[in-house]
């Protein structure tokens, strides 16, 4: 046999057609020229009416197509988040994805006790100390809003907290442009640097708008920050359908965008080149319960179908979702919804997907979903990198060896076995494919049991490369500055 | 004999045109404007109210209920007689200073109304001095608080401060709600209900109207 070079195919989900793409797009496009958004902060209001768009009625803006095109054209295609130890571990080029917990949940799943509480500092310790631990999970967020710090400093706390706990990039959140600055000091001192810092970056910040259309002062303050200190951001609005955006997935997403597009506008007027990162959070509106839903199929068919408007129209590396569930325990639910939106995602090649960890629909966390997310993730990039065909693996000569080898020959004992075996499958810690009588042997743990095991081990056990003295006493002070 | 029965069900299956024309017929019928309200529309409003409370209906239907009742009361009113009214009780509501969602808070607002109440809009970013003056104002009987970010929720404690200090704290009651919101954040700050949902926001109101009543 000729020995074979044949690129592997690398399984991938398509969900939009060229036509639907750009329908929704220049949807998106109208709605920004024609009903306009409204917007709150006085300077980005001047900003743009000086980029060519009009203002009515004090801030209300339209803005013409051309206006969104440009800033589309300058926003970075390709760029890379970095590690707190200055190693390039995200780069957002080709068709990476990167996962990641999820931040502002009120209650969390105590490990111990087993039962629901309300957040505290250390539970965002705890979070960032998993991820750092974990192999599939690639950065960290603050999972919880802590109640025993002060509460109109939580997320400066939250981001010290996952420093001290962390050396995987950090996504977070800041209220205003006023604590927005001393957790970019805090980044600075971890940098060694603003010039290091801006050289590697390892710090992006999320943002929401509120749909339909309000832009508020303290969000576009955020904005214009990031922008100018090329901090990476994404600003995805909350149009979910049939609450933050109309009933239909179609509008909701044309909404979405617009929203999107009028934020990464302003972006690139206060910073062009900086980084954006793309797409909004199309969700549903659960009609009986009124909550935004983390575990439906549509959210997971949307951010598919802005994955395919990324790769047909915008470019730019998208924000996403996954990981996640409306249970209230870690159960049954919880691992088929949770498995839903990893795999899509990462089928459709969504970039940094976030949000891994919810359940209650981001209304808690729990460690234990974290853990099974993270061998879920596992599963699907397995599945994702294809099948690799060559000599090696087709295993001609092997299957000769053993078949017509002597008694006894088997392809388990064979060396081929011994060589590949770590590679050629996907090994599972936490899926359990034991024997009954082991299985019972071990106690009868279900999956929540074994992942909460595992969790409880990760914290005990997890070595964080710890910051210098010097980084250590620098964030202190900036906590305690007023 | 009118067929109350009828009424309320077309009123929960959100038939529009038969409910219109039902509480015409009532009335032409001679039936008090305050019956056709009390043991038609609002009857029917409080078994969709049970029936969403259970699952059985989706949000979208209720609010189609509501709406409908609105129109019916709308007829009504005229009909009523001075010393008679509409509302069963008067709500202030709005977002706390610095945050600006309101879908959560303009949903608790259909579905108070839906339940027999008037409701003072205030919208969103509402400081606390404006719930109190709203409140002395309208002479209302609940203020409803909402937030959706945690950043926010000193300004419900604020503004609960405020309605205090302007000696409204035994006339007008707190009822509060939103995703960070707790009982235990209600009970700390001294508000006298909080709300899971919007369902269950409306029955509480009506709630602390009989307690206060």
């Amino acid at each position: 046999m000729q020995p074979l070079d044949i690129e592997t195919f690398k399984p991938r989900l398509k969900t939009l057609g060229k036509e639907q793409a750009w329908a929704i797009h220049s949807a998106a496009l109208e709605i920004l020229a024609k009903t306009g958004f409204k917007m709150e902060h006085p300077k980005v209001l001047e900003m743009l009416q000086g980029a060519g768009c009009t203002v009515e009625n004090e801030n209300w803006v339209t803005m013409p197509a051309y206006v969104a095109e440009e800033a589309i054209k300058s926003a970075p295609k390709q760029y890379a988040l970095y590690d707190q130890q200055g190693n390039k571990t995200m780069p957002l080029t080709n068709d990476n994805f990167f996962y990641g917990t999820g931040s502002d949940t009120i209650f969390t799943h105590d490990l111990e006790t087993r039962k629901r509480r309300r957040t505290v500092i250390k539970d965002t310790g705890n979070f960032a100390r998993i991820v750092d631990a974990l192999p599939n999970m690639d950065f960290s967020m603050s999972m919880g809003n802590p109640t025993d710090v002060p509460i109109e400093n939580i997320y400066v706390h939250a981001f010290a907290e996952m420093i001290r706990n962390s050396n995987k990039p950090i996504s977070f959140i800041a209220d205003s442009g006023k604590d927005m600055k001393k957790i970019y000091d805090m980044a600075c001192l971890v940098a060694g640097g603003e010039d290091e810092f801006q050289k590697k970056p390892f710090i992006l910040n999320y943002s929401e708008v509120i749909s339909p259309l309000k832009f508020p002062e303290n969000v576009m303050e955020k904005l214009v920050f990031c922008a100018e200190k090329k901090i990476p951001i994404c600003l995805p609005s909350g149009c979910n359908a049939g609450g933050g955006g109309p009933i239909t997935l179609a509008g909701a997403m044309a909404l979405g965008i617009a929203e999107n597009l009028a934020g990464l506008v302003i972006h690139q007027l206060a910073g062009k080149g900086s980084p954006f990162l793309f797409a909004p959070n199309v969700s549903v509106l659960d009609m009986k319960h009124t909550v935004v839903s983390y575990g439906c199929t549509e959210w997971s068919l949307t951010q598919a179908a802005l994955a395919d408007m990324r790769d047909e129209i915008y470019q730019i590396p998208i924000w996403s979702f996954a990981g996640a569930t409306d249970s209230k325990v870690i159960d049954a639910q919880a691992g088929a919804e949770g498995m839903l939106s990893i795999i899509t995602s990462m089928l459709s090649r969504c970039n940094i997907i976030h949000d891994v960890g919810y359940i209650e629909f981001g209304n808690a966390s729990s460690l234990e979903m974290l853990v099974m997310a993270d061998e879920l993730v596992g599963m699907s990039r397995f599945f994702t990198e294809g099948i690799p065909v060559n000599k090696e693996t087709l295993a001609l000569d092997i299957i000769e060896r053993v078949a017509k080898g002597p008694e006894g020959s088997m392809f388990l004992s064979d060396p081929h076995t011994f060589e590949h075996f770590k590679t050629a499958h996907f090994l599972p810690e936490l899926m359990d494919r034991a024997r009954y009588e082991s299985w019972e042997k071990k106690g009868k743990k279900d999956l929540a049991m074994r992942c909460n095991e595992k969790a409880r081990r990760l914290l005990k056990e997890h070595k964080v490369i710890p910051k210098s003295k010097e980084v250590e006493t620098g964030i202190d002070k900036i906590l305690n500055t007023k | 004999m009118f067929d109350y029965q009828q009424l309320i069900d077309s009123l929960i299956k959100g038939e529009k045109e038969i409910v219109n024309n039902l509480v015409k017929q009532a009335v032409d019928e001679g039936l008090s404007a305050k019956d056709v309200l009390d043991n038609g529309l609002i009857a029917g409003m409080n078994v969709v109210g049970d029936k969403m409370e259970a699952g059985d209906m989706f949000i979208p239907e209720v609010l189609m209920a509501a709406q409908i009742m609105g129109e019916g009361v709308n007829f009504l009113k005229p009909l009523l007689r001075d010393d008679q009214s509409a509302a069963k009780g008067k709500v202030i509501i709005g977002t706390v200073k610095g945050d600006l969602h309101d879908i959560g808070k303009n949903l608790v607002a259909m579905m108070c109304e839906g339940s027999g109440l008037e409701v003072i809009n205030l919208g969103v970013d509402i400081a606390p001095e404006q719930f109190a003056d709203a409140a002395k104002e309208n002479n209302a009987d609940i203020v409803c608080l909402s937030a959706l970010l945690t950043t926010t929720m000193p300004q419900m404690k604020k503004t609960i401060e405020a309605i205090k200090d302007n000696g409204l704290n035994n006339r007008v009651k707190v009822l509060i709600g939103g995703a960070p919101v707790t009982q235990a954040f209600a009970d700390e700050i001294g508000a006298d209900a909080f709300a899971a949902d919007a369902g269950s926001a409306a029955k509480k109101a009506n709630q602390l109207l009989s307690v206060s009543a």
